[in-house]
């Protein structure tokens, strides 16, 4: 089962996703802590470790880019990636020294004191701010402290090029709002150039915290694209054990598939049978397909694309009983495998 | 206009195959199961079709990786029994039912069903086997035949619910086809069974008896699953379950059951069969 792992930002928590968790319903969800690492990448192991399986993970500006992370570290364990109002750029000049000054300014005033001077220009500029949002957003980054805003920003300072390592091949969705003047719309169209299967929804009226300033649209978007990619993701391996012949395992296997195939004409089986590794030579398989036939390693032919229908072939020139492939398969005697897969002859 | 007598569904093992070939049929370990195809073989044989479309999968065979249809119908006027990797089985050469073959894609297409159209083709033991299992080994086949290959092996593969559809324009086909021939459907594969992966060996005789019980009567539930839901009961290989679908969704929707039979397992497999015909 895929889980959907909501990553929030600097000095924030599950307010920014409660209206997404609402709408992704009766998917199972997380919000991840990034309250206790010490870098970006600590961060994303740290998750990886802590939410096992397989993940459908969405990233809210410093969360997009340990949500980057996490899919540079294990891509395949991704099923899809949003990055809400975020960049890839590493740190700029003068940086340094502004995000220094909110850390002192927190240490000395307090957290209420430094969403006073942070929030307002993380929202959209062009409209009112609503009284009852900067009362919630303000309670939110008071649930913080000045020493996990300090590890947050340092770890921000500190964080990598995600513009060099993001080579994310599976299903994107970019969300950033119109105003977000801190991660302007330019910096996603910047990630859509980089992977070119994402979508960028621009959602108006919102600034950086748009998963709070539009709740509803934002919550839309992510709950509309999560389902259909969970949807999609838990078609073919959900059912333990059972390697279903889709396209990367049939691309993975073509040529061992197609040397096996070879054994459909008396041609193909004597020369098998004349000189093996010539015979396969005919054929461009990985070494370990090579050895995995040479070994008669039916686990490892089907796990390296092999296809029962062709590599039982093989048994023909090579005799072996199709219930021995199985017990090999199942990585069991094959008395344990008749007995406990099998079981007892039922008739009538 | 053609006539619709029947619909079987029955599995295609090969093991059921090279336990024919070895001369096993009598033997204790096979008896039961073939006994069990008898009052079937009867009623098929009173009958007397003079057509049966065989509704099955080609396994790795006919059809490489370099080519699959997902939908394929054969209009030759033969069919010989192909080299599977142990040589060509000593089973008589089918007679296609061309003419009938012809219409049938025509309706098809018509119906937006695009089939692969194959004018010459051989056919392993998802066609073999059935008709062994339907009409014994004679010295030449007693009906004609047309093959309908669904690909079951590359995903994807075609849903449930395609696989009823399909049934339903065949069904259309037999009753516009002017001649007074009749027709008996077999659709073919199953049941339960999984070739691939650690869980291989994996069957499941409670929903295999389910299946033949339910598939006339109620065929609701098998219609309403999804492609993965058959990965899951029946296994992946089992999945080959829905082209049964094609035979139920020809047939009316009130049918006897005249005959079923259910063994398990034959070499890995659950196999058995069930005989409906409309009430």
């Amino acid at each position: 089962m895929t889980t959907v792992l909501l990553i929030p930002g600097l000095v924030s928590d599950h307010f920014v996703w409660d209206a997404a968790r609402m709408a992704l319903s009766p998917l199972p969800v997380a919000i991840a802590d990034v309250s206790t690492q010490v870098s970006i990448p600590d961060m994303a192991r740290d998750l990886l470790a802590r939410h096992p399986g397989r993940l459908m993970i969405a990233g809210h500006s410093m969360g997009g880019r340990v949500a980057m992370e996490m899919a540079r570290m294990a891509p395949g364990r991704i099923a899809g990636m949003a990055l809400l109002n975020t960049g890839t750029h590493p740190r700029r000049e003068g940086e340094e020294a502004k995000r220094q000054a909110m850390i002192d300014h927190a240490h000395a005033q307090g957290m209420a004191a430094l969403a006073a001077v942070w929030l307002p220009g993380m929202m959209n500029a062009e409209a009112v701010p609503d009284p009852s949002l900067m009362a919630d957003l303000t309670a939110m980054v008071c649930r913080m402290t000045p020493e996990i805003h300090e590890r947050q920003l340092r770890a921000l300072l500190a964080r990598p090029d995600a513009a060099a390592t993001l080579a994310y091949k599976g299903p994107m969705l970019l969300i950033v709002g119109r105003q977000d003047q801190w991660s302007p719309v330019a910096q996603h169209q910047d990630i859509a150039r980089l992977c070119p299967q994402a979508r960028l929804e621009i959602v108006e009226d919102a600034g950086h915290f748009a998963p709070v300033e539009q709740p509803a649209a934002v919550a839309a978007l992510l709950a509309n694209w999560a389902h259909a990619v969970v949807a999609a993701d838990a078609g073919l391996d959900r059912i333990p054990d059972t390697p279903l012949f889709d396209r990367p395992r049939s691309n993975n296997g073509y040529a061992l598939n197609k040397m096996a195939m070879g054994l459909s004409s008396p041609e193909g089986r004597a020369a098998f049978v004349a000189d093996e590794p010539a015979y396969l030579d005919r054929f461009a398989l990985t070494p370990d397909q090579r050895a995995a036939v040479l070994a008669r390693d039916w686990a490892e032919m089907v796990r390296l694309g092999g296809n029962l229908f062709y590599i039982l072939k093989i048994s023909a020139v090579d005799p072996t009983a199709i219930r021995a492939i199985g017990a090999a398969q199942a990585g069991l005697s094959l008395d344990t495998f008749l007995d406990t897969r099998l079981g007892k002859v039922t008739n009538g | 206009m053609a006539k619709l007598i029947g619909g079987l569904g029955t599995s295609h093992v090969p093991s059921i195959a090279a336990a024919l070939d070895k001369g096993l049929r009598d033997s204790d370990e096979w008896k039961p199961f073939f006994d069990g195809y008898s009052p079937a073989q009867d009623w098929v044989a009173a009958q007397k079709p003079d057509i049966a479309v065989v509704i099955f999968n080609d396994h790795g065979n006919a059809f490489f990786l370099d080519r699959v249809p997902t939908l394929a119908l054969g209009v030759a006027e033969n069919y010989d029994p192909i080299d599977e990797g142990w040589g060509p089985r000593p089973v008589p050469s089918f007679v296609g039912a061309a003419d009938f073959a012809w219409h049938l894609a025509d309706q098809m297409v018509s119906s937006h069903f695009d089939p692969l159209i194959c004018r010459e083709l051989q056919v392993d033991h998802g066609m073999q086997v059935p008709m062994e299992l339907v009409f014994g080994r004679p010295a030449a086949w007693p009906v004609k035949v047309v093959p309908i290959l669904v690909n079951t092996i590359q995903y994807p593969i075609p849903t449930p619910q395609r696989m009823w559809d399909l049934g339903r324009v065949l069904r259309a086909a037999i009753q516009s086809w002017p001649t007074d021939e009749k027709v008996i459907v077999l659709g073919t594969g199953g049941l339960s069974h999984q070739l691939q992966g650690a869980r291989a060996g994996y069957i499941n005789p409670a929903e295999d008896r389910k299946w033949i019980a339910d598939i006339g009567p109620n065929p609701q539930r098998y219609r309403d699953m999804t492609r993965e839901d058959y990965v899951e009961v029946f296994g992946s290989e089992g999945a080959e379950l829905i082209m049964w679908l094609v035979m139920r969704g020809c047939m009316d929707m009130a049918v006897n059951t005249l005959h079923r039979h259910y063994f398990a397992p034959a070499s890995m497999t659950g196999a058995g069969m069930v005989l409906l015909e409309n009430a």
